[in-house]
């Protein structure tokens, strides 16, 4: 009796499957799952010069002017008052009164592209051959959250889809297992715009941003129940979708097709994301190559993390790190002590990072963005007369990196005035930026829109223009 | 000739006024009484009549009638957010009279799960949240005060025009209560951004323009957003008609301020009723103090002197200054300052000062009938030294904010005067001090006093964000913002609403009230549609109008115009009852059909617009989790209260500059209903948003049903899924006693209201018995075997 139940569901799970196939299958295509097979990658409307991306996201804005940007100039001001045409309209967030030049507090070395660094970046400083230099981006926003949400949403507020999701939503996923857009975040705290920052917004849930942590279990409610083995979770399986497919055959909803077809991903994922994340299998060259440390939370791990997810088709990797916002209000927060502390955090793992995809013939393919949501003043802020040296929130100019996927090599586009204040050659806007990253990854900013509330969206708002001198 | 006609047309159709804009034809003065109809009959009602003539028109057919369990679950889902009981099921399969139907429905509607439910989908257009949004985030503890003014109105089905009043204008009322205050909440959800060196105006700005968008977009479904920065595109709107409307809300005294001012102590009748019992006790307590023996001294206001600088903190503290040195000298200057009498000094009290690196003195005289002893409480910011009657008693070097109690000092009174000196030294940021005498052997009814103080403060109620407009003589003047920037204003605009909707009556205010009572006139062609299109987009998954958002030219056009008038005129004559609405719309025949899909639903009506089949579609959020609850028998039923915090996993709030934790509640509040979880803008709960919820940053005008693998392994591993699944399986296993087959039966109507057929239960047996095999134990294989349950597509979707 049990035996003959037991083939009577078979058979009918066997037919349904046979006879619903082509139900099923169009309704997932449908729901845009996280995309089954390699054939449910979206096309790119035109030839990509990058296929995924890994941007790096320094929360809090880095003094890019003290590491990418040398003033002697300045250095020569250094500790005198603030020329008067400098201070005309300007909104500072934390200057008060009049304030006073802040010279470079750090040594420069030369880098392998032969511009000059700061000496606190001494790995990366041998790889900018492969990195092209912006000095000269600048923004619409100087508080953090508002800046964050503009640099990847396009919009200073909450509430539209990241970059990552619109990457997603264009161009679905390449791996059958994995999320298209992944999140990590170093340095002990979130970014300023919270989680908003991977919202899918409008966009379907399904292109929001996952998070992949970096303690407790590496994605949410992905681990069973204690005493829930692998078997276990299978077995519980089997007679979830043999009982949704006597259900579906009843009802004829396709949804629950979808449903069952959604859950085998699950149970997937459960396999597939322990191993992408499992760094412990990297050898021990690849572990000093970066400084990572197997089970620790770190921006070098994250960046090791990064070319793993790299490797296996993730579209959009999104790295967090908190920690520079260098007001010098304390040594928590300045320009001598902790900043020093966030290069060394940073160097030797983002050098790898472009070493490891060199080697490994993925650099072509990966862009790699780095790079804050605005600049520093050149003035000292001198909080409520602090002693500590440290700079203020600056829109008008700031630099960023770029590498890999078709961008050029050792190039530096833009330049500052002679007090780093001010850009004079080429300035580059937040929307640009965008724009350009869509570019290259064969997608035409103007033309990747969602209709909500009434009017077609997209992430470069109405502004934006894809920057060709930053491409190979 | 063709030419001109094509003309003509294109004349006509540009100057017709879009289809929602038109008034609403016939409108119903008096509900029409949908009688108890028999099931099956299409003709009882015009809300089906429409229906079915739009059916027949496309060549289709109403569904057979669902069988009376999957429309008791429907129903019940809908209007209570909760599934029925197998004891309710039993009820309604036993109730063989007629109208059994419009009885559960009563029930339902009269229940406070109801009102539970339906505050739970205006949450999301309020865009309630417990958080203030932005970068820090911080938690508004006090919100659930609006959330439960929302249940209470639709506890007593408050008519939607007055629903609408209170929220946006209930501060305009003439003698206003707290309740009616309370109300204006609603607009008090918007963002407060307390991050470091922001521009307060540039928040206002914002949040103002958000009350504009969100008012908009709730009752009129148009977005007139695009119109802040430049003349609407495709809808008849210019900029300065948004500075217009912008005008109406530019008035509130609130100000992007970190501590969401203005706010209004806000007591619940609870607070009412306890506060009477500590006034009560208090004054028994301060009378008890009056009776009570012993010296007491009379005290001299204090006389204070300062801020003397030192070279820095030490020095300050360290060195003698001249009362120090010379004796207090109360009628002369010492070190250059003169000593002020400061009545403002009240005993018992934190006082605070500005001055860093500097000495602060202060003296009084505390005169005594006879030799006895006092108590002094002290407190300060941050070192304190005392001299009493000449002799220093204390000399404490600290860093430290003022509170009470932190020294306690016992005096020797002499009989007469008694000279009491106190020097406070300031380090960096704002210093202070408290004092306080106590006669010896007062301490513990002193005590008693101060803890019934901190009660009765406490129980002074919740200060809750509320709209208040500035005074007559504060009155901003409203300036368009050239495109866009609070920074660029140019002409000068007043209130008005835009010209393409029905004039506002002259005798109106030009004030939020006005607004407010020409959104719920008769006359406004949109309001009542927008809301009808809503409410049946709640019960049927998607509107009658697809775009809930947008009534203008670029939404959908109604697929059902003359059903969506009918139910307008239906609301708007029930003097806005929504009971009334939801009951008519419940009781048809369209939404009794049964949801089941063959191949002529697919092929014609795969989306089910033409209403061929009843609605089904996956539960949100809120609803999966209760239902798990419910189902369990753990759900704690409590109306309203404080927000709680169920089970998340840990390290979910990281905000930055924020020291707000999430603690997993470990009594009832464990187990409350999904819409008293608190609500974090930057971090909702995780469970939630996998199903579609938003994060509130503004308001939510429709929830797009998605269906991800994500979803999946919520329901398989969030505690708030699993733990249900244990207690399932242990009651099952329990009703079973020697016989599987019981229990899984027991389970399977538990959870889905309908015995399983032979084939479903015994692949549960299957499972259940395989597990034994392999050594599970029993409660965990039945644990295993509800959670497959919970888990089916038939649980999770609404029939």
């Amino acid at each position: 009796m049990n035996h003959l139940s037991q083939q009577a569901i078979q058979e009918l799970c066997r037919r349904r499957f046979l006879g619903g196939s082509a139900l099923s299958l169009g309704s997932i295509a449908m729901h845009q799952l996280l995309q089954g097979d390699d054939d449910k990658v979206k096309k790119p409307p035109f030839a990509p010069r990058a296929k995924n991306v890994i941007y790096m996201h320094m929360e809090g804005a880095p003094p890019t002017l003290d590491m990418f940007d040398r003033k002697p100039t300045l250095d020569r001001f250094d500790g005198e008052k603030c020329p008067d045409e400098l201070m005309n309209k300007e909104r500072f967030a934390f200057i008060k009164g009049h304030p006073k030049m802040l010279g470079h507090k750090h040594g420069w070395i030369r880098a392998s592209n032969g511009i000059e660094m700061c000496e606190l970046f001494p790995h990366l400083a041998q790889q900018m051959s492969d990195v092209t230099l912006v000095r000269s981006m600048f923004t619409d926003q100087f508080n953090h959250a508002p800046a964050e949400h503009l640099m990847f949403a396009g919009a200073p507020r909450p509430g539209r889809p990241s970059m990552g999701s619109w990457m997603s939503y264009g161009l679905g996923s390449e791996n059958r297992d994995l999320p298209a857009f992944v999140v990590m975040v170093s340095g002990g705290s979130l970014p300023s715009a919270g989680k908003a920052l991977w919202s899918s917004g409008f966009l379907p849930s399904l292109h929001q941003g996952v998070e992949f942590r970096s303690a407790g279990e590496p994605v949410l409610y992905l681990e069973n129940p204690p005493g829930y083995d692998r078997a276990r979770r299978r077995r519980s399986l089997d007679a979830l979708s043999d009982l949704n497919r006597i259900h579906e055959a009843r009802d004829g909803d396709p949804e629950t097709a979808t449903r069952i077809a959604q859950a085998e991903l699950a149970f997937r994922m459960q396999a597939s994301v322990p191993e992408a994340v499992d760094i412990q299998s990297e050898t021990q060259e690849v572990h000093d190559l970066y400084g990572t440390t197997p089970g620790k939370a770190s921006f070098a791990n994250n960046c090791l993390l990064a070319r793993r997810l790299v490797e296996r088709g993730v579209r959009f990797v999104q790295l967090f790190d908190s920690g520079w916002d260098i007001h010098g209000t304390s040594p928590g927060d300045d320009l001598m002590t902790k900043f020093p502390s966030q290069a060394k955090r940073i160097d030797r793992p983002l050098a790898a990072l472009l070493i490891d995809l060199r080697r490994r013939g993925l650099l072509d393919d990966t862009l790699l963005v780095w790079g804050g949501e605005f600049g520093r003043t050149p003035m000292n802020e001198a909080r409520n007369g602090s002693k500590f040296f440290g700079r203020d929130h600056h829109p008008h100019c700031f630099s960023m990196l770029m590498a890999g996927g078709g961008v050029k090599r050792g190039a530096v586009i833009g330049a500052t005035d002679e007090l780093g204040h001010a850009i004079v050659d080429n300035p580059i806007h937040v929307h640009d930026l965008q724009a350009t990253i869509l570019h290259l990854c064969g997608i035409d900013h103007e033309k990747l829109t969602y209709k909500f509330q009434g009017r077609p969206f997209r992430l470069t708002d109405v502004h934006g223009k894809v920057r060709k001198e930053l491409l190979a | 000739m063709i030419l001109a006609c094509w003309f003509a047309a294109s004349l006509t159709a540009q100057q017709q006024e879009h289809w929602s804009y038109q008034a609403i034809p016939h409108p119903v003065t008096s509900p029409e009484k949908v009688a108890t109809a028999t099931p099956g009959d299409w003709s009882k009602s015009p809300l089906d009549g429409y229906v079915l003539h739009a059916m027949k028109a496309r060549g289709l057919a109403p569904s057979p009638p669902a069988d009376l369990a999957t429309w008791l679950r429907r129903v019940t889902l809908d209007l209570s957010g909760l599934p029925p009981t197998t004891d309710e099921l039993d009820a309604f399969l036993k109730d063989q009279q007629a109208g059994s139907r419009e009885r559960v429905v009563d029930r339902l509607l009269a229940s406070d799960a109801y009102a539970e439910r339906w505050t739970s989908w205006w949450l999301d257009l309020a865009r309630y949240a417990d958080s203030q949004g932005y970068e820090k985030d911080s938690l508004r503890r006090s919100m659930w005060r609006y959330r439960d003014w929302v249940i209470e109105a639709f506890r007593s089905d408050m008519p939607f025009d007055q629903f609408t009043i209170l929220q946006l204008a209930g501060d305009l009322l003439p003698a206003a209560t707290v309740e009616q205050r309370l109300a204006t909440a609603f607009h008090r959800q918007t963002m407060t951004n307390t991050e470091g060196g922001t521009d307060n105006e540039e928040f206002r700005v914002a949040a103002v323009i958000d009350r504009v968008d969100t008012t908009m977009s709730v009752w009129m479904g148009s977005t007139l957003g695009c119109a802040q920065c430049h003349d609407h595109k495709y809808d008849p709107f210019s900029q300065k008609e948004f500075f217009e409307l912008f005008a109406f809300f530019d008035q509130t005294e609130d100000a992007d301020r970190d501590n969401d001012a203005p706010t209004m102590l806000a007591p619940t009748l609870a607070d009412h009723a306890a506060v009477k019992v500590i006034e009560l006790e208090l004054s028994e307590a301060r009378n008890e103090l009056e009776q009570h023996g012993g010296v007491r001294p009379t005290m001299s206001p204090w006389h204070m002197l300062g801020p003397v600088k030192g070279e820095d903190f030490d020095d300050a503290r360290d060195r003698k200054f001249a009362p120090e040195r010379d004796g207090v000298l109360l009628h002369r200057e010492q070190e250059g300052q003169p000593w002020r009498e400061r009545k403002d000094l009240s005993d018992g009290k934190v006082h605070t000062w500005n001055g860093s690196n500097s000495a602060f003195y202060l003296h009084r005289t505390l005169t005594s009938k006879a030799v006895g002893k006092a108590v002094l409480s002290l407190g300060s910011d941050d070192a304190i030294a005392v001299w009493w009657n000449g002799k220093q008693l204390l000399h404490k070097n600290v860093a430290r904010g003022a509170a009470a109690a932190q020294e306690m000092l016992t005096v020797d009174l002499v009989a007469g005067d008694n000279e009491l000196l106190l020097k406070v030294t300031n380090g960096g940021g704002i210093g202070g001090f408290y004092f306080q005498m106590w006669g010896a052997g007062e301490g513990k009814l002193r005590e008693r006093i101060q803890k019934l103080e901190k009660d009765f403060d406490q129980r002074l109620g919740p200060m809750v964000p509320i709209l208040r407009n500035l005074p007559a003589d504060q009155r901003r003047t409203t300036r368009i913002h050239i495109r866009g920037s609070f920074l660029d204003q140019g002409d000068v605009v007043h209130a008005a609403t835009p010209a393409v909707w029905p004039a506002m009556p002259k005798d109106f205010t030009r004030n939020r009230l006005g607004l407010a009572r020409w959104l719920m006139s008769p006359d406004n062609p949109l309001t009542a549609r927008v809301l009808s299109n809503r409410i049946w987009s709640e019960l049927f998954g998607q509107g009658i109008v697809l775009t809930l958002e947008d009534f203008g030219s670029q939404g959908d056009k109604p697929s059902h115009p003359e059903l969506l008038d009918w139910l307008a005129g239906q609301f708007m004559g029930s003097n806005w009852s929504m009971r009334h609405l939801l009951r008519t719309i419940v009781l048809s025949e369209t939404y009794s059909q049964s949801s089941k899909q063959n191949a002529t639903h697919r092929e014609r009506d795969p989306n089910n617009q033409w209403l061929s089949r009843g609605p089904s579609f996956r539960l949100s959020a809120e609803q999966l989790r209760d239902q798990a609850l419910a189902v369990a028998g753990l759900l704690h039923v409590q109306l309203g209260g404080k927000s709680v915090m169920p089970p998340q996993p840990g390290g979910i709030w990281r905000q930055i500059y924020s020291g707000a934790k999430w603690t997993d509640a470990t009594d009832k509040d464990r187990f409350r209903r999904a819409l008293y979880t608190v609500w974090r803008r930057t971090s909702p709960h995780p469970a939630m948003l996998m199903f579609d919820a938003q994060s509130r940053e503004a308001c939510v005008l429709r929830r797009r049903r998605t269906n991800t693998p994500l979803q999946a392994l919520v329901l398989w591993n969030d505690p708030q899924f699993h733990e249900p699944a244990l207690e399932l399986g242990r009651r099952a296993m329990a009703i079973a006693g020697g016989d599987a087959a019981r229990g899984i039966t027991w389970l399977w109507r538990q959870c889905l209201l309908r015995e399983p057929t032979p084939l479903e239960a015994v692949r549960l047996l299957d499972l259940l018995k395989d597990e034994q095999s392999r050594g599970l134990a029993g409660a965990d294989a039945w644990g295993m075997v509800a959670s497959v349950v919970i888990c089916l597509d038939e649980f999770v979707t609404k029939r």
